[in-house]
């Protein structure tokens, strides 16, 4: 834990997030320690956009699990045709807000808002699902090719190269036709071509932190290579692997939209968000009810947003500052607007706060 | 360089045999009956069936069957697909300029737009601008392609064919040699559904690279000798910022010219990406194969090129 206490420590006293330590009676008060994870919580806690997304997360979970609960209260179950109340006399689907239809009713009468509850389930399932997985093949293979090294790391290194040269959508769009369409099918093809990258990123991580002194350390008091690679250095992964497992789960999410757009994900009658999105636009029934084809859209976006949100909160909160990250770490980014601003801008800016 | 490029042409091909492989191991892993019947027409006769295995060679063994598409491969020769019989080679030789026309457009459209909001934000921290764009990048990346496609659709073409306004056709593909103006018409709504989602990419890419570039020493003693802010940005942070910018689009590029599938499907566009998932709905297995060859070759040759350019910008770098 040493690499990210250190980190965290300097970010702490870049930001000084506490203010009562300067203040006067600040000898008097007992210092409690904190753990990195609590100081990396505190500075989730202050950042606003991460915390509302946080709100949608854990709402978009419950959503998933009391999706039975929910389509009870609303009345209508989500593969149920209400011929008479949801399609009016001609056959087209009622508008959002018409006969107890919320968000509208599909073309087969079906109600959008328990198709969409229901879709979430599909979604977040898949998402989390193939996530996980991921991690986890992409964390052993990834401590293993960075652990031993030399022709071990070679062998995967090159094998997960090969994998990541396959043209993904079209091999997971082969598999999942040859073998049938299921929910299970496409988790487990979309986590076959996702792990590589986590693997990567932890090969590279481990290579550096075996040569790190706890690691002599724990040789020294005699452990074997299995307890070095997943109890001493593993842990130092953790942070790495929270934030990406926030950031590939919309991306899988997405992938599973995907296919189920295409045809081959999640099939009709169970409701996914692909799968509304795409009756929608077979036979342009868009151009006669919008609301099938914008609300499923709404909530994919509104989803895969809170995740991303969430996984770039979480990376400045507990700035790891791991490999060539896209988001420079804060302390990079208070330096840069310095210089560019140059100093009458800062003494203005001092000057107003 | 040359041994680099003989290695990575070593290495091109074994990705190519293990691709082509695994291809086949996925057709063939049901039962190759099974793929003879799917065009052997409907309620065909078991003798029927057996004729059409016959002329589509797969009554041989899976070995025979692969290692004679190999052969093929080796000649340039993508052999004939099972629906129609027809040479693949020409098949994309027709899609392959959809392709290319919808990717080389919407990289020049993502470029345009991804590099200056990026460049924007990474300039101004903090402030409005910088807000934004990363506002901007964040609704972009979270935005499927897909979804920004109908959703173009639905507003771009429909409501405004609605109210008059016929700007944007809903589909199809009009070679440039038959009409360039009909050819950006046809194209204007795949390319900004493309360029957007992949402009959001590149705004956060270039941002935080740039924002890392900045803090470097070497900018603020740039500053410090006096030079001016402009100056600084542009020829000492912007032409460092860059490097990552080129290592995405050689991938991006490589990834997206074996078939945009998604917008392809969208809007209906026959290139190579649609003609890869009429072949999977049918089972025609050569036709997968051929899509597939395509696109990993096309994203190793560019995994190589950005390696040379990669070197060529930073001399630091060096090819081995």
């Amino acid at each position: 834990m040493s690499l990210l206490r250190a980190d965290l420590g300097e970010a702490e006293a870049a930001t000084s997030i506490e203010p009562e330590s300067s203040s006067p009676g600040a000898q008097a008060q007992e210092f409690v320690g904190r753990t990195p994870w609590r100081l990396a919580w505190a500075r989730l806690r202050k950042d606003r956009v991460a915390m509302v997304s946080l709100g949608v997360v854990i709402l978009l979970v419950l959503v998933a699990l009391l999706a039975p609960a929910l389509t009870a209260l609303i009345g209508h179950p989500p593969n149920a045709q209400y011929t008479t109340t949801g399609l009016s006399l001609s056959g087209i689907p009622v508008g959002p807000g018409h006969n107890g239809f919320l968000l509208g009713a599909d073309d087969q009468g079906r109600d959008i808002l328990s198709r969409i509850i229901y879709g979430t389930q599909v979604s977040l399932e898949v998402g989390v699902g193939s996530t996980a997985i991921a991690l986890a093949v992409g964390m052993v293979v990834g401590l293993v090719a960075g652990f031993y090294g030399g022709l071990v790391d070679t062998l995967l290194g090159r094998f997960m190269d090969i994998l990541l040269s396959f043209p993904i959508l079209l091999f997971a769009l082969a598999i999942v036709a040859r073998f049938g369409p299921s929910l299970e099918l496409v988790l487990i093809v979309i986590a076959l071509f996702t792990w590589p990258y986590i693997g990567r990123l932890v090969r590279g991580q481990v290579i550096s932190l075996r040569e790190r002194e706890f690691v002599e350390a724990a040789r020294a008091l005699g452990a074997g290579d299995l307890r070095i690679m997943f109890v001493e250095i593993a842990p130092n992964l953790i942070a790495l692997a929270v934030i990406y497992a926030t950031l590939l789960i919309p991306v899988n999410i997405v992938t599973e939209a995907t296919l189920s757009f295409l045809g081959l994900g999640v099939q009709p009658p169970t409701a996914s968000w692909g799968n509304m999105i795409s009756e929608a636009q077979t036979g342009d029934l868009f151009t006669v009810a919008w609301w099938f084809l914008v609300f499923p859209c709404v909530a994919l976006v509104v989803t895969t947003l809170a995740f991303n949100l969430l996984g770039d909160g979480l990376r400045d909160a507990l700035d790891p500052r791991y490999g060539r990250s896209q988001i420079p770490t804060p302390t990079r980014v208070r330096r840069a607007a310095r210089l560019m601003r140059g100093k009458a801008a800062d003494e203005a800016k001092a000057g107003a706060s | 360089m040359s041994r680099f490029l003989l290695r990575r042409l070593v290495y091109l091909v074994i990705v190519l045999v293990i691709i082509t492989l695994v291809t086949y191991v996925i057709f063939f892993a049901g039962n190759a009956n099974n793929l003879a019947a799917r065009f052997a027409g409907r309620d065909a006769s078991p003798q029927a069936i057996k004729d059409t295995a016959i002329r589509l060679g797969l009554n041989h063994g899976f070995w025979y069957q692969y290692w004679h598409y190999l052969k093929g491969l080796v000649h340039g020769n993508f052999g004939y697909d099972f629906q129609n019989a027809v040479p693949i080679n020409s098949e994309i030789a027709r899609a392959f300029p959809v392709t290319a026309s919808l990717v080389i457009g919407s990289v020049v459209i993502w470029l345009l737009i991804g590099i200056p909001i990026g460049i924007m934000s990474a300039t101004h921290p903090r402030t409005v601008r910088d807000r934004a764009g990363t506002t901007f990048a964040l609704t972009f990346l979270s935005m499927p392609t897909f979804v920004l496609g109908v959703l173009f659709l639905l507003v771009l073409y429909y409501y405004l064919t609605q109210a008059g306004l016929d700007w944007f056709p809903a589909a199809g593909y009009v070679s440039i040699s038959q009409s360039p103006g009909q050819w950006v018409d046809h194209l204007l709504l795949p390319w900004f559904t493309l360029a957007l989602v992949q402009a959001a990419v590149y705004t956060r890419l270039i941002r935080g690279s740039l924002l890392d570039t900045l803090g470097e020493d070497y900018i603020r003693t740039a500053r410090a000798k006096g030079l001016n802010r402009r100056t600084v940005i542009y020829k000492h942070g912007v032409r460092a910022a860059l490097t990552p910018v080129v290592t995405q689009l050689g991938i991006d590029i490589g990834t997206l010219l074996a078939g945009a599938f998604v917008t392809e499907h969208v809007f209906g566009l026959t290139g190579l990406g649609q003609l890869g998932l009429n072949a999977i709905f049918t089972g025609d297995l050569p036709v997968v194969a051929a899509v597939v060859v395509l696109a990993a070759t096309f994203i190793v040759v560019m995994n190589t090129v950005v390696d040379v350019v990669y070197a060529w910008l930073d001399p630091r770098v060096r090819i081995a």
